[in-house]
């Protein structure tokens, strides 16, 4: 009966919540994203070693964002909340040139999950207000986004601590979750 | 080298039985997850198996003919080592000699050294004594110069703190005296003003006295001038009072011929009086007279007319008489006539003749009075005309009477008249005289009162001259007595102040004396104090000159003490040299005990190397031996999968030949590798060298190539695993178990590639952390959240199937609101959701 009427509330205002996934290497500014989103300020944050869940309200869409520690001991157990993901943020720090590749090599043993099959991806070129960042295109290019298929991606340039380019990203995966329902 | 070398062979095998794929796509193989895979896995020998045994036999044998030219390297290295033990004794030896000479040089050196050292000290010190004696013997005699010129510094001190007393002493005094002198000056001062205002007062006094004189003196003049006229006065006032006398007496005379003249005038005025009266009396007589007679004149008519009256009067009363009777006569007759007509009324007739007899008398009565009242009137009136004739005739007498003495009193009027006349003029003449008289004597007595008004004023004017003198004269004989006073209050005044002015200069001149005294004991004091400087510098320059010594004295020991401390600082340097050649000594026993330890070492290198080559031929065919099965289990899993995926084997193959040179390659690598270690510890070429490292790095690249080739195999083989399950339909829980091991691998840390206890221990640790946080947020956050936690715990806890199955149920009862398991809260929920059933 719960389910039942909160399946109609949910057809009716739209406010069934959407599970998203904000993964990437420790260090990226996962946690910075989801408190920037949430509350719209820039916090203090400590390496997270487990995740963060918030609820962050974008466009009368209520999303239930997990943002997991991007730790190398604990990367392992991303997979253990890959269930009913609507969408993945994958947060990359444009200024790592050296762990880029890992990045990439994390981003597409993430992508080969069944679970994660319908999610959408979002990559957060983060960090983009430091000088030597690379430019979306060539972060596309070395995380080898262009040879996807089957999934809808985009790539954002964004900087956390500035606050820009997130209303974007956010925008975009909104219409998408929308035309996608 | 040996212990690295092992490791890889160890973590090869470990790698080795995982079959090995070609069928990745090419996009996931980065070169970062390459490399690292590669640093972790090291070499892989699994490919040696793809190569033919010929080959491999043939290898050995090269490898065996190696270890022979190794062996024989080994007794020409132990003969070395022996060369090297002969050479290591000789230099011991030597090493000792140099010591014990070297020894025995520093003991000599060191002896000698102490001896003069000492005698040097024994020299010094005995110097230095004596030194320290004479300055002693100076000290002491310095001391006590020094003590006495303290003691006369204390008593000049002292002198010079007495004068210096002495010195206020005087100045205090002065500070009296000046004092006193100022008071003194005051007080004249004072006194000088009081004098003065004293004098002003007398002034003004004096000033009042002449006023009052010459007042005094005008009212003395204008005394003597009203002494004058008073004199003048009295002479008048004599004057006077003899005229006065002289009238008195004519006033006397004047008043006695008035009394006469009055008495003259009484008797003439008695005479007019007794004349008049005698005159009032005939002219009362012939008044009475006249009276008489018009009285009498006056009674007959009267008499008459009263005659007449009463005739008058008589008749009406006859007549009416008359007419009574008549009446009466008639009432008769008709009474009568009644008793005639009424004979039956005999008695009242009877009464009624009575009646009429008693009105016939009245009647009668009434006729009788009337005669005799017209007798009487008769009589009287005939009387009365006598009377009248009487009074007539002396009437007549009296004017005759009257006549007579008219004329008499007109004379005696005329000579009166003339007489009163007479005398109105003498006494006119006397009363004027008289008037003249009093007149004069009013004049006199208003003289007479105004000098005696004057006599008085001048008399009280005496008087009040006489009060004014004697006021001055008393005001004269105060301020007399006053300024007398004064003066000897000035003159007491100053003779005390002229005494206190003689004893103050005779203590100012007590105390110039003192103060000269004083001046001169100060000279003397100041004659002493220059003679105790002078001598005080004397004595100062001794000092001076003592201290110069003591400096210079000072100075010599320091030099000698800068010797002994040079001397000292030599004997410290020859010390350290000392040490360090000991050091020196026992860095060189060290050097020859690391050098016996390095020839241990290096026997036991040899013995190891020995040990490795025989471990490694072992190793060898073990490996030989397994990679034969691995080919055998391949080949028979590519025979499987022929049907479906041909390009797989004809990939496969090529990477099966290229595993197999590889391996070859590196088996012709290993005793060369055995062999570089032996040279690197001992004398090599290093010719030699460089080739062995270009081939060392040849064997990397071939490594890592061979870590690709491995990687892809593995994907491949997953892939496989993958594909073969889902054919076959097996469970997801196996695929799960698979997938949980998976990620160990994958990490792409350095040290998870294996299956080390050790990294798992630390990987538990973090774990145990992310652990924590997971449970704490399943058990804090809320039910949906929680629900996705599920499988991180599990996965975490290693939970079975089951036990996650029924975390999940118990979730989503909890979540629904109507659960399927009955519970206490059950009871509770329906209360909740029936209120909503009346909207619905």
């Amino acid at each position: 009966m719960g389910g039942f009427f909160s399946t109609i509330f949910s057809s009716l205002f739209g406010t069934r919540e959407m599970r998203i996934l904000i993964l990437g290497l420790d260090g990226a500014g996962k946690t910075t994203i989801l408190y920037r989103l949430q509350v719209g300020e820039v916090v203090t944050t400590i390496p997270t070693i487990g995740f963060n869940v918030e609820t962050v309200t974008y466009k009368n869409l209520k999303f239930q964002v997990w943002d997991l520690g991007g730790q190398t001991s604990i990367r392992p157990y991303w997979r253990c909340y890959y269930s009913n993901t609507d969408a993945v943020i994958y947060v990359v720090d444009s200024c790592d040139r050296d762990r880029i590749g890992v990045s990439k090599s994390e981003l597409v043993a993430m992508l080969e999950e069944e679970e994660l099959r319908k999610a959408i991806l979002v990559v957060f070129a983060n960090k983009q207000d430091m000088e030597q960042a690379m430019t979306p295109t060539e972060m596309a290019n070395s995380l080898g986004l262009p040879a996807l298929k089957d999934r809808k991606w985009q790539i954002f340039k964004t900087s956390a601590t500035k606050g820009t380019g997130l209303d974007e990203a956010m925008e975009w995966l909104v219409e998408t979750l929308k035309s996608r329902q | 080298m040996f212990a690295r070398l092992k490791k890889k062979i160890a973590e090869e095998a470990a790698i080795a039985p995982r079959p090995g794929g070609a069928t990745r796509i090419p996009r996931s193989v980065s070169k970062e997850s390459v490399a690292s895979v590669g640093a972790d896995s090291g070499d892989d020998f699994a490919s040696d198996g793809s190569s033919s045994r010929e080959d491999l036999s043939s290898q050995l044998f090269r490898r065996n003919e190696q270890i022979r030219k190794l062996e024989a390297k080994l007794s020409e290295y132990a003969e070395q080592v022996r060369n090297l033990q002969k050479i290591k004794e000789k230099l011991e030896i030597a090493l000792e000699k140099h010591q014990d000479s070297s020894m025995r040089k520093f003991q000599e050196q060191n002896e000698t050294y102490q001896a003069n050292r000492a005698k040097m000290a024994e020299g010094m010190a005995l110097a230095l004594a004596k030194k320290d004696q004479e300055w002693a013997e100076k000290l002491a005699q310095l001391e006590k110069d020094k003590r006495l010129l303290t003691a006369q510094l204390q008593e000049m001190k002292n002198q010079s703190l007495n004068l210096f007393q002495k010195r206020d002493e005087i100045d205090e005094l002065e500070g009296f005296q000046q004092q006193e002198l100022a008071k003194v000056k005051h007080m004249l001062l004072k006194k000088e003003e009081s004098l003065a205002k004293m004098e002003q007062e007398m002034e003004a006094r004096t000033r009042e006295l002449s006023h009052a004189q010459e007042e005094l003196l005008a009212s003395s003049q204008v005394s003597s001038n009203l002494s004058c006229e008073l004199e003048m006065l009295q002479r008048q006032y004599s004057a006077l009072e003899e005229q006065r006398d002289h009238l008195l007496a004519a006033e006397t005379g004047a008043e006695s011929k008035i009394t006469t003249l009055e008495q003259r005038e009484k008797e003439l005025q008695m005479f007019i009086q007794q004349l008049s009266v005698d005159l009032q009396k005939a002219q009362g007589t012939a008044a009475c007279s006249e009276k008489r007679l018009g009285t009498l004149q006056a009674e007959p008519e009267s008499l008459k007319l009263e005659n007449e009256q009463q005739n008058h009067k008589a008749a009406v009363k006859a007549e009416e008489g008359e007419k009574l009777i008549e009446h009466l006569q008639k009432k008769v007759l008709s009474l009568e006539k009644r008793l005639e007509g009424n004979l039956s009324g005999e008695e009242h007739v009877q009464e009624l003749l009575k009646e009429k007899t008693v009105a016939e008398q009245k009647l009668d009565d009434t006729r009788q009075q009337l005669l005799a009242a017209k007798t009487s009137h008769a009589e009287t009136v005939s009387l009365l005309e006598t009377q009248i004739t009487k009074l007539n005739s002396q009437v007549t007498d009296s004017h005759a009477l009257l006549h007579e003495k008219e004329e008499f009193i007109k004379g005696l009027r005329e000579s009166s008249l003339s007489q009163v006349k007479e005398l109105g003029e003498m006494l006119q003449i006397s009363d004027e005289k008289l008037k003249k008289s009093s007149e004069i004597m009013i004049e006199k007595e208003a003289q007479i009162q105004r000098l005696s008004s004057l006599a008085e004023e001048r008399n009280k004017l005496q008087q009040q001259v006489l009060v004014l003198e004697q006021q001055y004269a008393e005001q004269g004989n105060r301020l007399e007595a006053e300024i007398a006073a004064l003066e000897k209050t000035r003159a007491s005044d100053e003779t005390a102040a002229s005494h206190q002015i003689q004893l103050l200069e005779e203590e100012n001149a007590n105390l110039k004396e003192n103060r000269n005294e004083c001046e001169s004991s100060l000279e003397a004091h100041k004659l002493e104090l220059k003679k105790l400087k002078e001598e005080w510098s004397q004595r100062e320059t001794v000092n001076v000159e003592i201290a110069k010594a003591l400096e210079e004295t000072r100075k010599q020991r320091e030099d000698f003490q800068q010797q002994v401390a040079d001397l000292t600082t030599l004997i410290k340097e020859k010390e350290q040299f000392l040490n360090e050649k000991t050091k020196t000594l026992l860095q060189k026993e060290e050097e020859i005990d690391q050098l016996k330890k390095g020839h241990d070492i290096v026997l036991l290198q040899l013995h190891q190397l020995q040990s490795d080559m025989e471990a490694c031929r072992c190793k060898k065919a073990k490996r030989e031996e397994s990679t034969g099965k691995e080919l055998n289990v391949l080949r028979l899993q590519i025979e499987e999968e022929e049907e479906e995926e041909e390009t797989l084997e004809a990939r496969g193959e090529p990477n099966v030949i290229v595993f197999g040179e590889t391996a070859k390659e590196l088996s012709d690598d290993l005793y060369p590798l055995s062999s570089d270690e032996r040279t690197l510890n001992g004398e090599v070429d290093c010719v030699d060298m460089v080739q062995l490292q270009k081939e060392n790095r040849d064997l990397e690249q071939q490594i890592i190539e061979k870590n690709k080739t491995i990687k892809q195999l593995q994907q491949r083989m997953l892939e496989l695993k993958k594909t073969l399950q889902k054919e076959l339909k097996i469970r997801p829980e196996n695929d799960i178990f698979e997938v949980r091991e998976k990620p160990s691998p994958e990490v792409p840390t350095a040290s998870t590639t294996v299956t080390n206890n050790s990294d798992l221990n630390d990987s538990r640790e973090i774990n145990f952390e992310y652990l924590k946080h997971v449970v704490l947020k399943f058990m804090s956050c809320r039910e949906s959240e929680a629900f996705h936690l599920i499988k991180a715990v599990s996965v975490l806890l290693n939970f079975s199937q089951e036990e996650e199955n029924m975390l999940k149920e118990t979730l989503e009862y909890k979540m629904s609101w109507f659960g399927s398991k009955p519970s206490p809260r059950g009871s509770i929920r329906p209360s909740i959701s029936n209120p909503r059933v009346p909207w619905s």
